[in-house]
């Protein structure tokens, strides 16, 4: 088996993984991850939420980095077997030759760090990104101390600079349970869970164990609002069948309800892509051999990812082994991201208003963005009212086209590039118009990746060739 | 049976605005599109209203568009972003200033007012200009808006006025009887109608192919993209140092230029609009035009197809035969051209002549245009950056 240049997208449990598989494989491996991230970019909540609140000990570069590797074994490892490690490195584009577009040569990926940034060919890009936090709105969100469940175990675990002292966790499923374990062994009070259900997600021994930490349990209820006037200081509950509401003082809010397939390289790439309920997510399609409809380019989920045949399968295919045609379906969850996310937003957004903010870059409120208002910035209105959905005869068109709703409200054309809202978005408009979130179009995914300082890319090396013959469009007329 | 007056097939700004002119002169019309509302050329365009000093030939008709640009927005109910203040084409280096000195002798066959004027003078104007400027030209008229809110203004003035679009619908022939056209067909069956408007940009040329009828346009992919907002720079369209530079209302720097692939389309497929690293070269223009930029960061990029016709000229066409049927393209600058684009084109369709001055404009132009003119001007599908 001759050796590929492999280029691996995220240091996830995969990742690591088929790293130091390809590595012994004797494939040139480059492993690339962006966090520790800039506090600057961490601020732009992607793939972590981490609000408004980041604690400035991240900003000592030499002690996160030493927190990120006593953290993650792993990564040690990688660094030690001599696999080419990039962290705080952005990927933010991948390019290759295709339909329309026949002048790429090898394909490549685009890497930038503070410092600068690299285009690095390569044979093979397996695409293992993990996770980011889904973090619905609600009143008070944009405070400092409202956080994500990743955003927050990488403060508590990763980074080892949490600066809570008692948080309020919302959801109940794994996700939060994990915070909950890591604030207590962190000396962090837990002031309590909430959940719109009637039952801890994650099971009876779940709900047992809590009880027996004396962790109140705030169940058939959600977030009415987070308290403070420049931070957290306590949450406001309301309740699904409107039992007076409850206050409790906590200075973080940990919204732990779910995360979502980190899919915008795989969906900005062109790979084709299916909607997959357990995951609440569109995925990209893959063989069994893990590879997307994009050849050499595999997907590698933070479900199923970490399964050594199917890395054994990857790593043959790219050897040299015939592609193997055959459609996998993706891994099953014992609790369906689409059904929680949905009960939760559908309970935030009966009890919660039509005037809470769902954009945070664009200020666009829930109402605003379903009723299609022009940003307020114009100071104009619609001369009719406007509905977002298609009409026509064709029974597989999608009755909604979310790229249309983010042009005309600008919701998710932001800062956080829609991070922070568009899947929310999604099920906002889904719950109120009544359109299944598989017949609504997701907005495009477009690099890069993540927003970058025009001079940290802007091309240096530049060819005599592009430079002459730099076409002055539209009024260029040379004649051939 | 279901049946229309007329069908107009592609749901960008030059289909939509000249649907909305035909329903308001009262026909029943209808909008087909193979894929969503404005996701074409109309999504890729920077903006701009070009007066086209570049081709005088079409500057009547963009002056027709420039009156119906300032009361579009009261026209139509729906906010466009128009911003009248103005174009600059800006020279910053010695071979470009030759350039825009030669073209202004062009500029000035028009009757709109263009001034050639020195770098400290466009300074003046932009002050965010690098001082590698060394000139060029000015005018006071024309201007920009948002291409996506305007292409959706004339969509929802065309549907308050009971025009009806069905998007992801594709034209997959053009249906004519006896020398006239009587419908479309589509993966869902024949729609019939007295008259076709092909305003499908380079589909054009494929759904006119079985009638004979050679319409010479080239699909060409080019890139652009965008940053997060700035504070309020300069509100003038903007070209120069290769890219159009536009600041929208929003404060986004919105940007293209630059090398570009020619390609081929299907019918009744969406064409994959990939984009490459070509966006770094891109952004280093950007900062060399105006440094400021540097402090601005890149959000995102996207590719966009457009139709060029050899001459680089609007083409608006009624055809004797078959009877019923219009086309019109406008070769990289329909979005300034629309308003007057679809004036003309609703009126041919419906009256057989157009009070819009678009005498130069038709497809007679292309009488001697050889069928392989393609290859001949190196602009065959896989060309790039020629």
């Amino acid at each position: 088996m001759s050796s590929r240049k492999i280029v691996i997208a995220g240091a996830s449990d995969a990742g690591f993984k088929i790293a130091l598989a390809a590595h012994a494989a004797g494939h040139d491996v480059t492993l690339v991850d962006e966090h520790p991230q800039a506090l600057k970019d961490m601020s732009f909540d992607a793939p972590w939420f981490y609000g408004a609140g980041l604690p400035s000990a991240l900003m000592n570069d030499n002690s996160i980095a030493q927190s990120v590797l006593e953290a993650s074994p792993q990564l040690m490892e990688c660094i030690e077997a001599g696999i080419d490690v990039r962290v705080s490195t952005v990927l933010w584009g991948a390019f290759r030759n295709g339909p329309n577009c026949l002048h790429v040569g090898r394909p490549k990926v685009g890497l930038v760090t503070r410092e600068g940034n690299e285009i690095l060919e390569h044979d093979a890009l397996i695409i293992a990104t993990g996770v980011r936090d889904f973090v619905p709105s609600f009143k008070g969100w944009e405070l400092p101390g409202v956080l994500g469940g990743k955003a927050g175990l990488a403060l508590l675990d990763l980074y080892q600079v949490f600066e809570g002292k008692r948080v309020v966790v919302l959801g109940s499923d794994e996700l939060a349970l994990r915070v909950v374990r890591s604030a207590r062994e962190r000396g962090v009070e837990v002031a309590g869970i909430v959940e719109p259900g009637e039952s801890v997600v994650a099971g009876p021994e779940a709900a047992a164990w809590l009880a027996a930490q004396d962790i109140p349990v705030h169940l058939g209820q959600v977030i009415a609002e987070a308290i403070g006037k420049t931070a957290v200081t306590g949450v406001k509950l309301v309740s699904l069948d409107n039992r007076p509401s409850e206050e409790i003082a906590c200075d973080t809010v940990a919204v732990a309800i779910a995360t979502l397939p980190n899919i915008e390289l795989p969906a900005a790439m062109g790979c084709e892509m299916h909607y997959v309920a357990d995951a609440a997510s569109w995925i990209p399609r893959t063989t069994a051999q893990g590879e997307t409809s994009l050849e050499g380019v595999f997907w590698l989920s933070d479900a199923g990812g970490g399964n050594g045949d199917l890395h054994t399968a990857i790593l043959d295919r790219i050897g040299g082994a015939e592609r193997d045609s055959r459609v996998t379906a993706a891994p099953s969850r014992k609790v369906s991201a689409t059904g929680y996310i949905t009960s939760w937003i559908d309970a935030l957004h009966k009890t919660g208003g039509d005037d809470v903010v769902l954009c945070q870059c664009e200020t666009v409120s829930r109402a605003e963005f379903c009723g299609l208002a022009p940003p307020q910035y114009l100071g104009k209105s619609l001369r009719h009212p406007q509905t977002p959905l298609n009409h026509g005869d064709d029974a597989t068109a999608p009755r909604i086209n979310q790229d249309f709703m983010k042009r005309m409200t600008r919701v998710s054309m932001g800062h956080c590039q829609g991070k922070r809202c568009r899947d929310e978005a999604i099920f906002a408009l889904s719950l109120r118009f009544g359109i299944g979130l598989e017949s609504i179009r997701p907005a495009s995914y477009r690099f890069p990746l993540r927003p970058i300082d025009l001079t940290l890319i802007a091309d240096d090396d530049e060819t005599d060739d592009i430079r002459l013959n730099w076409q002055m469009w539209p009024y260029e007329t040379r004649q051939g | 049976m279901q049946s229309y007056d007329i069908i107009v097939v592609g749901a960008g700004i030059l289909g939509l605005s000249t649907a909305y002119r035909a329903q308001k002169a009262g026909a029943k019309v209808l909008v087909l599109d193979a894929g969503a509302t404005a996701y074409e050329a109309s999504s890729r365009a920077t903006g701009y209203l070009s007066l086209r000093g570049e081709t005088p030939a079409e500057s009547p008709l963009a002056q027709e568009a420039e009156k119906l640009w300032d009361g579009l927005d009261d026209e139509l109910g729906y906010p466009t972003e128009w911003t009248q203040k103005g174009r600059i084409w800006a020279a910053l280096d010695e071979h470009e200033f030759a350039d825009l000195q030669k073209l202004y002798r062009t500029f000035q066959k028009t009757d709109v007012p263009f001034e050639f004027l020195d770098g400290a003078t466009m300074r003046k104007m932009i002050p965010c200009l690098s001082e590698r400027c060394l000139g060029g030209i000015w005018t006071n008229r024309s201007g920009h808006a948002n291409p996506q809110r305007t292409s959706q203004a004339f969509g929802w003035a065309f549907t308050d006025l009971g025009g009806e679009i069905r998007e992801y619908t594709p034209v997959l022939e053009v249906l004519v009887e006896a020398g006239k056209v009587k419908g479309v067909r589509t993966p869902q069956g024949e729609i019939h109608c007295g008259n076709v408007a092909l305003c499908a940009a380079a589909h054009n040329p494929l759904l006119l192919k079985p009638f004979g009828i050679h319409f010479p346009l080239a699909p060409v992919r080019l890139e652009a993209l965008v940053t997060t907002p700035m504070p309020p720079l300069f509100e003038q369209a903007f070209i120069g140092n290769g890219l159009s530079i536009r600041q929208t209302k929003r404060g986004n720097i919105h940007m293209n230029g630059g090398p570009y692939e020619w390609i081929n389309l299907e019918i009744g497929r969406e064409a994959a609009k990939p984009t490459t690293q070509t966006v770094r070269n891109i952004m280093r223009r950007a900062i060399e035009t105006m440094p400021v930029l540097k402090g601005a960061q890149f959000l995102r990029c996207w590719a966009g197809i457009v139709d060029i016709a050899p001459d680089q000229m609007t083409t608006i066409h009624r055809f004797d035969s078959p009877e019923g049927l219009v086309t019109a393209a406008c070769s990289g600058h329909g979005f300034g051209m629309s308003p007057a684009v679809g004036v003309a084109a609703s009126e041919l369709l419906m009256n057989g002549a157009t009070r819009m001055p678009i005498e130069q404009l038709s497809l007679d132009r292309f009488r001697d245009t050889p069928s392989d003119w393609r290859e001949r001007r190196r602009w065959e599908a896989g060309q790039y950056n020629t």
